[in-house]
């Protein structure tokens, strides 16, 4: 079965300096993949790629077996939704504004938005429990609340596959663990997942395998228990072996919370 | 479509929350009678009055009207109160447009230099190409066309940054590129042998004075004003998508560079007809759709028939001022708008202050 995105001998540089060469990886559909690598190896650009935005400069991105260049940036956003790490909205624009630009790949050329797109913003608001946060200005609202109404914009792209960007990143402890939440449900829902993560005692509860990018050392991918290892991370991040749990085991009370 | 959007509203809407549709739909209607109520009594006042009543009987058919006051109206007030309105409306509606490619909320069209594009190009077509000048405003107002677009292309090259303008970079070189503009002007000026027309009608663009068109020329005008105001339609839900940024705007199935383009042409060609019915005018493009903008919330599609009509009933009102305050004699209404939208700007430059000196 061809699986949802395929990275087929990828490679990317910038006019000065090689990000990765001959990366090999797949989605699966039902896939929840946390990326992980010091800062500066290429996470957010891998995203990017993934998503259609960069174009590389080796090899391919495949969607469902096709290639992402042979696509339209429209039907690729009906498949694929990147959340970014900072958004800048100029204006006062409301969450429910904010989440609506979520329509933009299923818009006719003169139309507006219709019933199927405020019925897919409904849903995608509800699931991110962002409804009560409508009418709020998308510029005063705090960290976590942010986090989720730029998930909600993703989600109401529709897509199959969701690729996140350091979305724990400014985020309390309580804020983080509502994420991974949130993460979760997802999951049940039939949308695969991609984040950037820098929070790695967070990934185990919540995802299925780990990707680890490293400079100049082709990828890693593993379960997170392979892969979260103190040698192994002290080695990739250039650090003491980290000592002590590096795994946090989240409280019965919290996750029972997330089967709500 | 215009204002379908808010269905459900949770109860604890806040403060900036944008009126429900029907409150939507109220506004236009009321800003457009206010825009007819503007339009009968600016044909009433002048130096020669006309009852209001005589003026209702002969536009309904009627003859209650004596001849000097039926010359007056038809051929003088009643083209000048039509040209003031639908220059306030070009320019407002100018002015979101670029507010909105810009993502900056003082980007107005005198303030970044597409007016003065539009009359240097509209000079050339005076000064240089007089002759194409004389079937009506036809090829004067395409060379406006062609300067603004011009223009605003190179102040937007100059002052963007990873597509963002900062306030600084667009207010620098919207400064710069108007002001070589303007003085190109004076240059094409010097050099005309003619000492006639052209000078008279460069002056009076200059200062920004609402022309007295003749009826042809006044439908060529009103139809690129029609014509722009029709096509920002479908602009306006991608200049919400672009307030995301181009990067995000671009992921989400945008074609940034053909929005970019065509908000340019259409903004142009906004900007090239205003000047052509009222030369420099200046802040109308900042004032009006920043007023909306604190009715109506940052959503364009609502915005853009609001702005236009708000856009017209301002400048209406600003050039029966301009035009009965110190009678008999007449202010440039660019005057009057310098004096109401300078300091106005200067406020919303202050609101931006975090911005200029972060």
């Amino acid at each position: 079965m061809t699986p949802l995105l395929r990275f087929a001998s990828l490679g990317f540089s910038f006019v000065d300096r090689t990000v990765f060469t001959g990366l090999h990886a797949a989605v699966p559909s039902d896939a929840c993949i946390a990326l992980i690598g010091p800062n500066g190896c290429g996470k957010t650009t891998l995203l990017r790629l993934a998503a259609g935005t960069l174009k590389p400069t080796h090899g391919d991105v495949l969607l469902r077996g096709k290639s992402l260049a042979a696509l339209s940036q429209r039907s690729i956003a009906r498949s694929i939704a990147l959340v970014p790490q900072n958004v800048e909205v100029s204006f006062g624009f409301t969450v429910q504004q904010f989440v609506e630009q979520g329509r933009t790949p299923y818009l006719k050329l003169f139309g507006g938005i219709g019933a199927t797109d405020r019925e897919a913003v409904e849903h995608a608001m509800e699931l991110t429990d962002t409804c009560s946060l409508r009418s709020r200005v998308f510029n005063q609202l705090s960290g976590g609340e942010r986090q989720r109404v730029k998930i909600a914009l993703g989600l109401a792209q529709q897509p199959s596959l969701l690729l996140l960007d350091e979305p724990t990143q400014h985020l309390d402890i309580g804020r983080q663990l509502e994420l991974i939440d949130l993460v979760k449900r997802l999951r049940h829902h039939g949308i695969a997942i991609l984040a950037s993560m820098h929070e790695l005692t967070l990934i185990e509860d919540a995802f299925s395998e780990v990707w680890m990018l490293s400079p100049g050392e082709p990828m890693r991918q593993g379960s997170p228990q392979e892969m979260l290892r103190p040698d192994l991370l002290g080695r990739v991040f250039d650090c003491p072996p980290p000592s002590g749990p590096i795994l946090l085991k989240p409280s019965p009370k919290h996750s029972e919370r997330v089967r709500l | 479509m215009a204002g379908k959007v808010e269905r459900i509203r949770s109860e604890s809407g806040g403060s900036s929350a944008p009126p429900h549709l029907a409150g939507y739909r109220l506004l236009l209607a009321g800003l457009a009678l206010a825009l007819l109520l503007g339009i009968l009594i600016a044909a009433c006042v002048g130096v020669v009055p006309i009852p209001l009543r005589s003026l209702a009987q002969s536009l309904l058919g009627g003859q209650a009207l004596n001849g000097d006051q039926h010359l007056i109206l038809f051929t003088i007030r009643l083209p000048r109160i039509l040209a003031a309105a639908m220059a306030g409306a070009a320019l407002s509606v100018s002015g979101l447009l670029f507010q909105g490619l810009f993502r900056n909320p003082l980007a107005d069209p005198y303030v970044i230099g597409s007016s003065g594009g539009a009359l240097l190009g509209a000079s050339f077509g005076v000064f240089i190409l007089p002759q194409l000048s004389m079937a009506g405003f036809g090829a004067t107002a395409l060379l406006g066309v062609l300067g603004a677009i011009c223009s605003i292309s190179l102040v937007y090259m100059l002052a963007s940054v990873n597509g963002r303008t900062p306030v600084v970079a667009l207010l620098l070189a919207g400064f710069a590129v108007s002001t070589m503009l303007s003085y190109c002007s004076y240059f094409l000026e010097i050099m005309d042998r003619g000492y006639g027309t052209g000078m008279r009608v460069l002056s009076s663009w200059l200062h920004g004075t609402i022309a007295q068109p003749t009826w042809p020329q006044l439908a060529v005008l009103a139809a690129m004003v029609l014509v722009g105001i029709a096509a920002s339609f479908p602009l306006t839900r991608r200049l919400n998508t672009l307030a995301l940024g181009e990067e995000y705007a671009a992921h989400l199935g945008l074609h940034v560079q053909q929005t970019r383009i065509a908000v340019i042409v259409v903004g142009s060609l906004l900007t090239a007809a205003a000047v052509a019915l009222g030369g420099l005018i200046s802040f109308v493009g900042l004032i009006v759709p920043h007023m909306m903008r604190m009715i109506l919330g940052p959503d364009h599609v609502r915005l853009l028939p609001a702005t236009a009509l708000a856009g017209g009933i301002f400048l209406l009102i600003a050039d029966t001022v301009a035009r009965t305050v110190i009678a008999p004699s007449e202010l440039p209404v660019g005057v009057l708008t310098a004096f109401i939208g300078g300091p106005f700007f200067l406020y919303l430059l202050r609101q931006a202050k975090r911005e200029v000196f972060a």
